[in-house]
């Protein structure tokens, strides 16, 4: 998968080493929300993730000229926000007791494999955004309209006024497209989960 | 290709909360097959959890979270001064009058708990910015920010160096200001670009919205009106106004480098404005060239491999490596006329 980090990461930690506020500052807002959104799978409060990112940035501060960050800072960060969270579930209590010997088993799957390649939630964003952008706009509507807002070929076609044989027409096209374009990504599990998808509002507000 | 799809399909069942114990089980099983199993399990989550993100992305406010860590992180420098603690407290308890004088001297003036904080926008790239009264700052590459935590009463005032497109929220009580080198901005309620790099001789204001006064070091005011730009050069002390297209001004905050006939040598000095590189015409003949293009996101080595296709020329001194390690230093690229 493709990497997206920081521009000018190593020039930033220096400054940050050397008590730079502003270099802190764009560390921060490069990362705090996709460090929350990440947060989000483990805790279910918003405002616990944005506590935890937030003391991890604080502590990134007040250590800055002990802190040693062998990997990139993003996995640095993805670990930091990962035991955060799980040490908040371990001091709350898990509400979930009714949970079977496989859903904890399988919640527990995580690894290295993890921070180093997680995909951002706004790398994700700009990948498919790009992607869609290559449609033509007839075209991509017809998809949004589809996958995205789960309207039959149908409804599409009385929407748009045209037939439904074109709406097919689009929806083929469009589907051919990104198979291939998202291929290039390496993301093929990307396009077979956004065929799969019915609802996707809030990722999707932006291009609606 | 059947079994991915019966894996991927049996994934997203259990990612979105479908999936019976059987079915959980054989996928736990799939999982622990082998170790290429576990990753594109992993990879596969990754992609449901980015398109299903737990909250709603546009409302977590990072520049509220940034306020609040930095104000923390400003706060634990004070308490490492306690001779002020001390001095505050024996006030409070000896000279009430005082007190009242102070907490005046503090609510009218900069409270001590307002910080000032600067923003950077690396090179290769612009940031927005939310300012604490809803004003709306884009800040071009290499430029940089200066504003309160918290703006006090009657004025709002932000120092720039470089670029920054500004949107400024109404409030015609409490007017905001742009500080530059050489310039002065006041507005109201209003929309416009401002360059004042400082290398440039020339500081640039462009209005696209509303109304705003100008003010040239710290004299000669004038007002300027939508479709107008001006340029001041501090060299020859002389300000020009002229009508444009502000759309081709601010266009690099929706990321795009706009040219409309621009002579080549604008063409590289912005190129390298963005991208920290001195890119030097060499040929004179070449320079004014007027040169037409939209760039949307590109690299630096994509921007200069496009210009070569399309215009005459070569460069020396450029090589992968100038593209990859702008900040570190700024490098120079020479551009000569291809000869035939």
């Amino acid at each position: 998968m493709k990497e997206q980090n920081l521009p000018y990461e190593k020039i930033l930690l220096e400054k940050l080493k050397k008590g730079d506020q502003t270099a802190f500052s764009s560390i921060f807002t490069h990362y705090y929300r996709d460090m929350v959104l990440f947060g989000g799978n483990f805790l279910a409060d918003k405002k616990d993730c944005e506590d935890v990112v937030q003391s991890i940035f604080l502590k990134l501060w007040n250590d800055r000229d002990i802190i040693q960050i062998d990997t990139y800072l993003k996995s640095y960060l993805l670990t930091a926000v990962r035991n955060g969270c799980l040490n908040e579930i371990r001091r709350k209590g898990s509400d979930h007791e009714d949970l079977s010997a496989a859903d904890v088993e399988l919640s527990e799957i995580t690894s290295e494999y993890d921070t180093n390649n997680y995909m951002l939630y706004s790398d994700l964003n700009q990948h498919l955004e790009r992607a869609l952008n290559k449609l033509s706009p007839a075209i991509k509507e017809t998809f949004l309209l589809n996958k995205f807002e789960g309207l039959r070929y149908k409804e599409i076609a009385a929407r748009l006024n045209v037939s439904e044989r074109t709406i097919e027409v689009r929806i083929a096209a469009a589907i051919k497209f990104l198979r291939s374009y998202l291929k290039e990504f390496y993301l093929p599990g990307l396009f077979f989960i956004i065929l799969s998808l019915n609802n996707v509002i809030s990722l999707w507000k932006k291009i609606n | 290709m059947n079994t991915d799809n019966y894996i991927e399909s049996l994934v997203i069942k259990y990612l979105s909360g479908h999936c019976t114990e059987e079915e959980k089980e054989a996928l736990l099983s799939w999982i622990k097959e082998s170790e290429d199993n576990r990753i594109q399990f992993e990879a596969l989550r990754n992609i449901w959890q980015g398109l299903n993100p737990a909250f709603n992305p546009e409302e977590i406010d990072d520049q509220k979270a940034l306020n609040s860590v930095l104000n923390k992180i400003n706060k634990l420098h004070w308490t490492q001064h306690p001779v002020v603690v001390y001095w505050q407290r024996s006030a409070a308890i000896l000279l009430l009058p005082l007190l009242l004088s102070l907490i005046y001297l503090l609510v009218s003036k900069e409270p001590e708990n307002i910080t000032q904080q600067e923003v950077f926008a690396p090179y290769g790239t612009f940031v927005e910015v939310n300012l604490p009264d809803n004003s709306k700052v884009w800040l071009n590459a290499g430029s940089s920010l200066k504003y309160p935590t918290r703006f006090t009463k009657g004025s709002r005032k932000v120092t720039l160096q470089g670029e920054a497109f500004f949107e400024v929220e109404s409030d015609p009580e409490n007017p905001f200001t742009v500080h530059t080198a050489r310039v002065d901005v006041r507005a109201t309620g209003t929309a416009f670009n401002v360059e004042a790099y400082p290398k440039d001789s020339m500081t640039s204001v462009t209005m696209v919205k509303g109304r705003i006064g100008m003010a040239i070091n710290q004299q000669k005011r004038f007002d300027l009106f939508p479709g107008e730009r001006a340029s001041f050069n501090k060299n020859t002390l002389q300000c020009k106004i002229e009508k444009t297209d502000p759309y081709k001004w601010y266009a690099w905050k929706d990321g795009l480098m706009v040219f409309r006939d621009d002579p080549l040598e604008y063409v590289f000095k912005r190129v390298g404005q963005t991208f920290n590189v001195e890119i030097v015409v060499m040929d004179k003949e070449i320079a004014n060239q007027p040169y037409r293009a939209t760039f949307k996101q590109e690299s630096l080595s994509e921007i200069l491999r496009l210009l070569q296709l399309s215009a005459p020329i070569r460069y020396v001194n450029y090589n992968q490596e100038t593209a990859n390690e702008l900040a570190l230093k700024r490098r120079k690229v020479e551009v000569y006329k291809l000869k035939k």
